[in-house]
């Protein structure tokens, strides 16, 4: 069974497809074959599930191969509690950004494509055991996504772009460079995923090595003060790529921060913890009290993300058992929030032609305005408060009751913040949503009344609020699935530190 | 099961009007019928638990746990029986409402909420549901969302309890973290045997009463009370009298908790104090007819705190049922009022009594019951307080008497406005309610006459009328003082605001609430405010600033580089080797 190399296969050999494909054909028709490999690849993750052993804490479905055995590079794929989940959800939420591409005009082919390989690279990513393997995925989805927000961006896209690529290949070099000095200095070059032993390497060394990963993935989360790039780059991205870049590609640096950092380098970690939660409570109030300020939509939401990662940072540096699921939760119920407000925004821009929060005003009004994204919008703005019911509560729930013992002032602090969520979102609801609709930009004939929009458009962002709702009622479906993993993580991070049991 | 009913109600989302007003009422008298067998077998057998078992990860273990004592029983009839009660008043007062079916959604959504506060056994659960009860207060109270009072008042009801929950769930949290159990009763054990600083107690008790002093609308965080009246009348009587009640009972729960820290208890009486006095006080200065009750729901839930603050939980309980129903009869003959005549300013209505027989008598019997006058149940609650306080604490006895005397001198003044004197422009046309509100009116009068006998059969009959004869003559000659005050103070329409400078101010500070708002407004909001600015700021100057120079710099070394090639590639090359040898010795020294 290959699996899981089936799970890249899916994508690239789309994406492939798509490119040549003879003939030129409507962007209707490459987001359709777009559709439908990306469902194939959604039911082939899902289908992951089958043979997948939630009780068994250690990689499972491993595939190996030795691709450039003289530089270590290995083609080894393996999945586990902590990446079957955001295997999931890159298969759902790539899905999903398909299905909201509706208006591609400009090189519908080539924007087609590039989805697709976004969606593998970061499968990849996921599933790779072997650090340049890693690397190698993590640089690929860089190159796609930095096009897709050149090309088919807003007004400001050159900057932003130019802004995301630098500032992402400044954390792509600094995570090569680590991998390099690891294998370096322990004289190894298997570059498999092996955790420093204690006394191996000097602190001082760890510390340094540990210190380039944390930058390059604090970079990618984004961790104050790394995270300006973030909202530029969701400013001008269209509505599909930053339900991509929220929902998935963030993550893609929170699980390296489990995974390497804290996985690679247990002994540092341990020692950098305390500073590390304290960095955590930092960039959450910061991206809090910066969303409260912002008046575009995408920016606040942008700016909420950076506040809710930093509860994985924190959870990561208490690294208890119930702290690191808590972590995973929140990464997947923050993809799943965000990709809902995210294409709630959308429509709102698309039918309103601004997201200006000082000029939108009572969408809620149920024969003019947009009732329906208006409800989608309370329910994802609620989760993210972390209203009780919902996915947003579960995570921030076993986040803080994980960390409290270890780090009482940070977690304190974190809380304050998401108390803070709750301000900005109040004030996003109320200015937009409420109040009486007058709105008169963009040049729509008659502007006082909003063309309503078809329920299969909303279809994605009703599900992923059904999906939120569910995960909050019914949070064992997803603990279950990774608690192994995570359980296991953390004592690899406790008992390296004392000295070692194994 | 129990719980389902309510909860069923929140499926019929926006499908045709009437029919989910409907359904939703059916539930809500089944949910009311199916809790009165409860409370029978309850009665007769004892108190029971429902015990379902909801999420186990690592040390972590979560419960759904409904506890059905009598006295959980007994609020979640009172709950079920204001609602149904409340459901049908507003087919009648919501009659041309477009938008009914949302309104009941909404309604269910806060009865289920509410339901299983009362019901809850664990303090997570307690949690999970008072901040369902946030949402759903925000959004009933958004219900008319287009006007932009209501949007403020959503606003500010959010936030506020907000506050209140987030520093419980502080608290929670960390018994959570350091008791590692959730149910009430083992929570109970743990805090017998504790060994955590007298800190870390206090700070988790003053957690746990921040919650319920958000719900309850206690003094500092009471205004969302009442600017959450702008929304739709018949949530307003559920926000007054059963919702203050949750908050109430979730604090009665944590109750024996708090006994290990004493500090929390002095704050309790502090607040509790407070909200009693200032907010008869703030009653009285209202122009606003829902304004005058909400300040006054204050008040009386700032008199149970105390009563919990001095660990006498049946006396909070007591209180706590005869407000809910005397407060939500009064709600409801003043929004019989309001819909009559579409005005909430007292000094533009008078001479109501002889046109609205129905919502007069309403209000006549609401006032009866909520203060301690008549042998109805305020007096009976009040006399037993002043008994039960009295033998603990003299001083807050004169809280209590002084808070009956001051709601019968509001309430006598409200009257006097509302149904005496001559009819105005707005009310020479005002007829008599129509029968959805009229009957649930009339129904609720008889059950308020009837709460005395409710409370003793609940209460034995020694147990309720064991006051001596000079508590009743002290409560009772306090309803008389504030009541011969009300009728002899000088209403004038014209001349509301006084003249005399010094009682102008006085009155003015009272009818801005001590200008509660304004002290909000300088300090916490600008700061927030303040800070989130300077983050943006940050941002856009430091951060994003230091990236563009980085970014400037590198472009213009460029350009003055490229100036100042050679040509020669031997030169390149000695730079290349140059720079490579210089990062290895670097590297090598930095990891050595």
């Amino acid at each position: 069974m290959m699996l899981l190399t089936l799970l890249l296969l899916i994508p690239f050999l789309g994406s492939l497809l798509i490119t040549l494909l003879p003939g030129d054909r409507s962007s209707d028709f490459y987001r359709r074959v777009c559709v439908v490999v990306l469902s194939v690849q959604c039911l082939a993750s899902v289908g992951l599930l089958v043979p997948f052993d939630a009780s068994e804490a250690g990689l499972q479905l491993v595939e190996t191969f030795a691709w450039l055995p003289s530089i270590g590079l290995d083609y080894a794929l393996a999945v586990d509690g902590l990446s079957m989940p955001l295997v999931l959800m890159n298969g759902v939420l790539c899905l999903v950004s398909a299905l909201a591409s509706r208006q591609v005009e400009n090189r519908p082919r080539i924007y087609f494509a590039l989805l697709l390989v976004i969606s593998g690279a970061v499968n990849g990513a996921f599933l790779a055991q072997n650090l340049l393997l890693f690397f190698i995925f993590y640089e690929l989805e860089l190159i796609p996504l930095w096009m897709l927000i050149a090309v088919w961006g807003g007004g400001n896209r050159a900057y932003a772009s130019t802004k995301f690529l630098i500032v992402t290949a400044v954390s792509g070099m600094l995570i090569l460079g680590a991998f390099l000095g690891m294998a370096l200095l322990t004289g190894s070059v298997d570059f498999g995923l092996n955790p420093i032993v204690p006394g191996a390497l000097p602190m001082a060394t760890q510390l340094v090595l540990m210190g380039a990963l944390l930058i390059g993935f604090g970079i990618k989360i984004p961790l104050f003060p790394f995270h300006t790039w973030l909202p530029d780059a969701h400013t001008e991205a269209s509505t599909p790529v930053s339900v991509l870049l929220a929902g998935v590609l963030l993550k893609l640096g929170t699980y390296g921060l489990l995974r390497f950092c804290l996985g690679l380098f247990p002994e540092a970690w341990h020692l950098a913890a305390p500073w590390l939660a304290g960095w955590a409570a930092v960039s959450v109030l910061y991206g809090s009290l910066a969303a409260i300020a912002q008046t575009d939509m995408k920016r606040m939401v942008a700016y909420s993300s950076v506040g809710h990662m930093g509860y994985v940072l924190l959870a990561a540096a208490a690294a208890t058992p119930l702290g690191l699921i808590g972590a995973l939760f929140q990464m997947v119920s923050h993809g799943l929030i965000s990709a809902i407000l995210f294409l709630v925004v959308g429509v709102v821009y698309e039918r309103t032609g601004t997201r200006d929060l000082t000029v939108l005003r009572g969408l809620l009004n149920p024969q003019r305005g947009l009732p329906l994204s208006g409800t989608l919008m309370i329910i994802g703005v609620m989760a993210s408060a972390g209203i009780p019911g919902m996915a947003g509560f579960i995570s921030e729930f076993l986040i803080f009751r994980g960390s409290l013992q270890a780090f009482p002032l940070a977690t304190l602090l974190s809380m304050v913040g998401s108390g803070l969520t709750a301000v900005y979102f109040l004030l996003l609801v109320n200015r937009a949503f409420f109040g009486r609709l007058a709105i008169a930009s963009g040049a729509d004939p008659n502007p006082k009344v909003l063309l309503p929009v078809p329920l299969g458009q909303q279809m994605p962002a009703i599900l992923l609020s059904l999906s939120i709702l569910v995960l909050g009622l019914a949070p064992h479906l997803l603990v279950g699935l990774s608690e192994a993993a995570t359980t296991g993580l953390s004592q690899i991070a406790v008992t390296q530190f004392s000295g070692g049991l194994s | 099961m129990l719980l389902a009913l309510p909860w069923a109600a929140g499926w019929f989302r926006r499908d045709a009007h009437r029919p989910a007003a409907y359904l939703n009422i059916v539930l809500t008298l089944l949910a009311f019928v199916h809790g009165s067998l409860v409370l029978r077998d309850v009665m007769a057998f004892g108190p029971a638990t429902l015990h379902f078992p909801w999420l186990t990860v690592a040390d972590l273990q979560l419960d759904l746990s409904f506890s059905l004592s009598l006295t959980n029983v007994v609020a979640l009839e009172l709950i079920t029986g204001l609602s149904l009660v409340s459901q049908f008043y507003s087919l009648g007062y919501l009659d041309k409402e477009w938008a009914l079916a949302r309104f009941f959604a909404l309604l269910g959504f806060f009865e289920g909420a509410m339901s299983g506060v009362v019901l809850s056994d664990t303090l997570f659960q307690s949690y999970f549901l008072l901040e369902m009860l946030t949402l759903s207060t925000y959004l009933l109270v958004g219900f008319w969302y287009a006007q932009p009072l209501v949007i403020t008042a959503a606003r500010d009801a959010f936030l506020t309890k907000r506050v209140g929950d987030v520093l419980l769930l502080m608290g929670v949290v960390a018994l959570a973290a350091f008791a590692g159990v959730m149910g009430f009763d083992d929570l109970y054990a743990w805090a017998a045997t504790d060994s955590l600083s007298p800190l870390a107690t206090t700070l988790i008790g003053l957690g746990l009463i921040a919650g319920p002093m958000g719900k309850c609308a206690q003094f500092p965080m009471h205004l969302w009370l009442d600017e959450a009246m702008e929304g739709p009348n018949p949530a307003s009587i559920l926000r007054n009298s059963v919702v203050v009640t949750c908050g109430a009972i979730v604090l009665l729960k944590v109750m024996p908790l708090l006994q290990h820290a004493p500090v929390t208890l002095v704050v309790l009486q502090v607040v509790g104090a407070i909200s009693a006095i200032g907010g008869s006080l703030v009653s009285i200065a209202q122009v606003d007819i829902k304004r005058t009750l909400s300040y006054s729901t204050t008040a009386y839930l700032g008199l149970v705190f105390i009563a919990i603050a001095l660990q006498v939980p049946v006396l909070a309980l007591l209180l706590l049922f005869s407000h809910a129903v005397s407060k939500a009869l009064l709600s409801m003959s003043v929004g019989g009022v309001i819909a009559a005549t579409n005005c909430q300013d007292i000094t533009e209505l008078g001479g109501l009594g002889g046109r609205m027989p129905a919502t007069t008598s309403a209000f006549l019997v609401g006032s009866a019951g909520l203060v301690g006058l008549l042998p109805l149940g305020g007096f009976l609650c009040l006399a037993q307080s002043v008994e039960l306080i009295g033998g603990r604490s003299a001083g807050l006895v004169v809280v209590f008497l002084l808070t009956n005397a001051l709601t019968a001198l509001n309430l006598t003044r409200v009257f006097r406005h509302l149904f005496l004197g001559q009819p105005l422009l707005k009310t020479r046309r005002a007829v008599e309610v129509n029968w959805q509100m009229a009957f649930p009116m009339v129904a609720l009068s008889v059950i308020v006459i009837l709460t005395p006998v409710l409370l003793i059969r609940l209460e034995s009959l020694d147990g309720l009328l064991a006051f001596p004869l000079w508590a009743a003559a002290l409560v009772v000659g306090s309803g008389v003082v504030g009541m011969v005050a009300g009728t002899l103070v000088p209403l004038s329409k014209a001349w509301s605001r006084s003249i005399n400078p010094w009682l102008r101010w006085f009155q003015d500070l009272l009818a801005y609430d001590f200008y509660t708002e304004r002290f909000y407004r300088i300090t916490i909001v600008n700061v927030v405010a303040g800070f989130s600015q300077l983050a943006s700021a940050f941002d856009r100057v430091v951060v994003d600033g230091l990236l563009h120079g980085m970014a400037r710099f590198s472009l213009q070394s460029a350009e003055g580089l490229k100036l100042s090639i050679s040509g020669r590639s031997q030169t390149y090359v000695l730079t290349v080797v140059a720079a490579i040898l210089l990062f290895l010795t670097s590297l090598s020294w930095l990891l050595r």
